[in-house]
């Protein structure tokens, strides 16, 4: 390497040779941009090897192959990760339906990383130095890039997973509007902290929306609560009376009576009743009373 | 950076000098590293008022001087230089003695700093070596070296403003708060408990303005300064509105803003001020975190404040215990006489 | 209190209705509760009802204040009760950990007077509260 010649380098890599630091990208750039077709499908022959990405088609594959790479020399021309930042959450938002894992996009961005290094290799082979000094620009750059896409595509995983969860939620705990000013809520299932918090929020709006006056709250298919969830039940009642609705809790076992009992809540002040039936009776009294006694009132 | 002149090159070529008249006369390696810059700023302040050629007898003095006064004075951060160097400047126009004051504190805060710090900042900064290769000179790392720039920087400018407004830190902990803030290290700043200091602190919370202008600006952290009723509605409404950046449901965004309404009132009606502190974290899960902090009385007996019951006003003593309750996490330091600081999270999501 | 109006109190027959409009500190709270009493005096109201539905939080000094309102009007001879608190703020104060006292709370204005009964009706209010 040391006793390379004027004629040996390339024109190309003399002219560089002698311009500034910053001048380096824009000739990168320019060099990626003269060999995108022949790059962009080496790559894509890579990312085929690797056995990546088998859920898309070839066709889809050539299309984002070309749009990944256009905006990744995007990113080394202009230094704003924006525009990559945009397309990598919309690609995540198509891709992760189908099944896509962070694995895969990390690795493709890692592949596009390294057969781009690769033909900076070969053009500036000859001139060490300059090759050490192109591949100082284009290291942090190219890191940047894959940690931009990763970071896009996990943040875009996640909140996919969190709607799901949400929806999945949502459907779990209906509030039935039975008939007018009385609401009920059957819950089914073990109850965690969340689902607990949920289902308070959907009951207690579902009080305003519906105007009800008195709700019965159905736990004949809760096998068990914890202490943290038992609260949390006592809590919605109490919150439920601070709206001005009634609770009447039904289908309590023995098992979650007890649990009550240990956190100190007095169960005489609860209004309970052995089954739904025997609640949805002692309802339609109270909202009868409720027109001329004023009952399902709550204090505070 | 690049503008100033540099009064340091000749002087840093008394170093190894200065190394042997003091290291004569102290024994302990790192007071007498100490003693070294203390000369150095010293014999900075006072170059250009000195004779070419006559700077080495001139640091001799005052290194001897130094040493003196160390033996002196045993605490030599309660020592008042204006005996030993004056550095009051000759008459000139206001401009120049603006210029003038200012080159000296650039020059003075540069000569506290260590050798291989102000070599490495000069390096970078003047002549523009990058890091990879000032990594490559020191057997260390490109990124380890950005940090140590970062750090250097940070003391430099908390060196110039000592310099500029000609102040000793009073305290011990001065010096490492003002960096923290300088370095815009969160972590640091909470090991050093930043905050409180400069509650306490006057001078530090008067240095520390610029240095936080200096910091990057941070979206995520919201401070609001805490005196009168109306703050407690601006606090809790800062929190709720930050912690709704995380996706916090509504019930929970209301329940973050009563605890710290509840906090917050506890600093307004038993310490007169304070501040509340609301930032996201995201470590171990992501949260958000409110800290509020006072310089009251402080509390007599945390464990039965956070009794049910306990009131010393007219609220329904749920203050504390009810904050409690409402947030995942909740921890209370009183000191009596300092004052309180109430440190509290929500996490978001059971996740 | 300048600017906007934070609160407005409406007479009506021999009741009044308060409705809270903003966000308010303490001090703001405690003239609410001073100029209430005050017209409830004033006006001999048999009735009270306080629309709370724009407060962001009722914390544990908004509380206070709203049974102490409830408590001197009592003293006065008019009943109070309390309307609009929203769900989130009704889940955070009992998360609080307040109590259900004895003030009558009801979800809306409208709930609110029909508890009180009509305007210038017989009803004595104290008969129909709610247990619990």
């Amino acid at each position: 390497m040391t006793e390379h010649t004027d004629e040996m380098q390339p024109a190309g890599s003399a002219e560089l040779t002698s311009t500034a630091e910053d001048q380096l990208l824009p000739q990168l750039v320019a060099h990626l941009r003269e060999h995108r077709t022949k790059l962009r499908q080496e790559w894509a022959g890579r990312i085929q090897d690797s056995g990546l990405l088998h859920a898309m088609t070839p066709q889809e594959m050539a299309a984002e192959t070309t749009s990944v790479y256009d905006n990744y020399v995007e990113v080394l021309e202009t230094g704003s990760v924006e525009a990559l930042q945009r397309y990598a959450r919309d690609l995540s938002e198509r891709i992760i339906p189908r099944g896509v894992e962070t694995h895969e996009v990390v690795g493709i961005v890692l592949l596009l990383r390294d057969v781009l290094a690769r033909s900076l290799f070969e053009k500036y082979q000859r001139d060490f130095g300059l090759l050490n000094r192109v591949l100082d620009a284009y290291e942090p750059a190219a890191n940047r890039i894959a940690n931009t896409v990763a970071v896009s595509f996990v943040d875009e995983r996640e909140r996919v997973i969190r709607q799901q969860q949400d929806s999945i939620r949502e459907l779990s705990t209906p509030v039935l509007p039975v008939r007018e000013r009385l609401l009920i809520l059957p819950m089914i299932g073990v109850l965690d902290s969340e689902r607990a918090r949920q289902l308070t929020e959907q009951l207690l709006t579902g009080i305003r929306t519906h105007r009800a006056k008195v709700v019965v709250i159905d736990i004949t298919g809760v096998p068990a609560v914890d202490e943290a969830v038992a609260n949390h039940l006592v809590r919605t009642v109490d919150a439920s009376r601070l709206m001005g609705a009634s609770v009447i809790i039904t289908g309590l076992s023995p098992d979650i009576a007890q649990t009550l009992v240990t956190i100190g809540v007095d169960l005489s002040k609860m209004d309970t009743i052995g089954d739904l039936q025997g609640g949805l009776e002692e309802a339609e009294r109270l909202l009868g009373y409720s027109v001329t006694r004023g009952d399902g009132t709550g204090t505070m | 950076m690049r503008d100033e002149p540099r009064p340091h090159d000749d002087v840093a070529a008394l170093i190894p000098m200065l190394r042997r008249v003091i290291g004569a006369r102290v024994d302990d390696a790192a007071t007498a590293d100490d003693l070294v810059q203390e000369t150095l700023v010293r014999v900075l302040a006072a170059a250009a008022r000195v004779e070419p050629g006559m700077l080495e007898p001139y640091a001799i003095v005052t290194a001897r001087n130094v040493v003196a006064s160390l033996w002196r004075e045993q605490d030599r951060h309660r020592r008042n230089r204006h005996r030993v160097v004056d550095l009051d400047l000759p008459d000139s126009p206001d401009q120049d003695l603006l210029a003038s004051e200012e080159r000296t504190a650039v020059a003075e805060a540069l000569a506290r700093l260590t050798d291989r710090e102000r070599a490495t900042l000069l390096a970078h900064e003047v002549s523009g070596q990058d890091t990879r290769s000032l990594a490559a000179e020191q057997g260390s790392t490109a990124g380890a070296v950005a940090a140590q720039l970062n750090r250097t920087r940070a003391r430099l400018r908390v060196e110039y403003l000592l310099v500029r407004e000609n102040v000793e830190p009073p305290t011990e902990r001065c010096r490492p708060v003002l960096l923290a803030l300088s370095g815009g290290d969160r972590r640091r700043q909470r090991e050093v408990d930043a905050g409180r200091h400069l509650l306490e602190c006057d001078v530090c919370a008067q240095l520390s303005q610029p240095l936080m202008e200096r910091a990057q600006p941070r979206d995520d952290e919201v401070r609001i300064p805490i005196s009168t009723d109306a703050d407690i509605v601006a606090a809790r409404q800062a929190a709720r509105e930050l912690a709704a950046r995380l996706g916090f449901a509504r019930t929970e965004l209301t329940i973050i803003a009563t605890a710290v309404s509840e906090v917050t009132r506890n600093i307004v009606r038993f310490a007169g001020t304070g501040e509340v502190v609301v930032e996201l974290v995201d470590r171990p899960r992501r949260g958000v975190q409110v800290t509020a902090r006072d310089t009251g009385p402080g509390i007599p007996d945390v464990e039965k404040a956070l009794a049910d019951g306990y009131s010393t006003y007219n609220g329904l003593g749920l203050g504390l215990p009810g904050a409690r309750r409402l947030m995942d996490e909740f921890a209370v330091v009183s000191e009596m006489g300092r004052g309180t600081t109430v440190t509290m999270t929500k996490w978001c999501g059971e996740r | 209190m300048t600017g906007p109006k934070l609160v407005s109190i409406l007479r009506q027959g021999s009741w009044l209705i308060a409705s809270i409009h903003t966000a308010l500190d303490d001090t703001q709270m405690l003239m609410f509760q001073h100029d209430l009493i005050d017209q409830i005096g004033r006006y001999r109201s048999r009735g009270v009802v306080i629309d709370v539905a724009a407060l962001d939080v009722l914390d544990s000094f908004g509380a206070r204040t709203l049974r102490t309102i409830a408590e001197m009007a009592r003293l006065r001879g008019a009943e109070t009760v309390i309307v609009g608190i929203q769900p989130d703020v009704a889940f955070a104060m009992v998360s609080l950990g307040m109590d259900t006292g004895t003030v009558p709370t009801a979800l809306d204005l409208e709930e609110g007077l029909e508890y009180l009964g009509r305007p210038g009706g017989a009803r004595s209010a104290r008969h129909g509260r709610a247990a619990g």
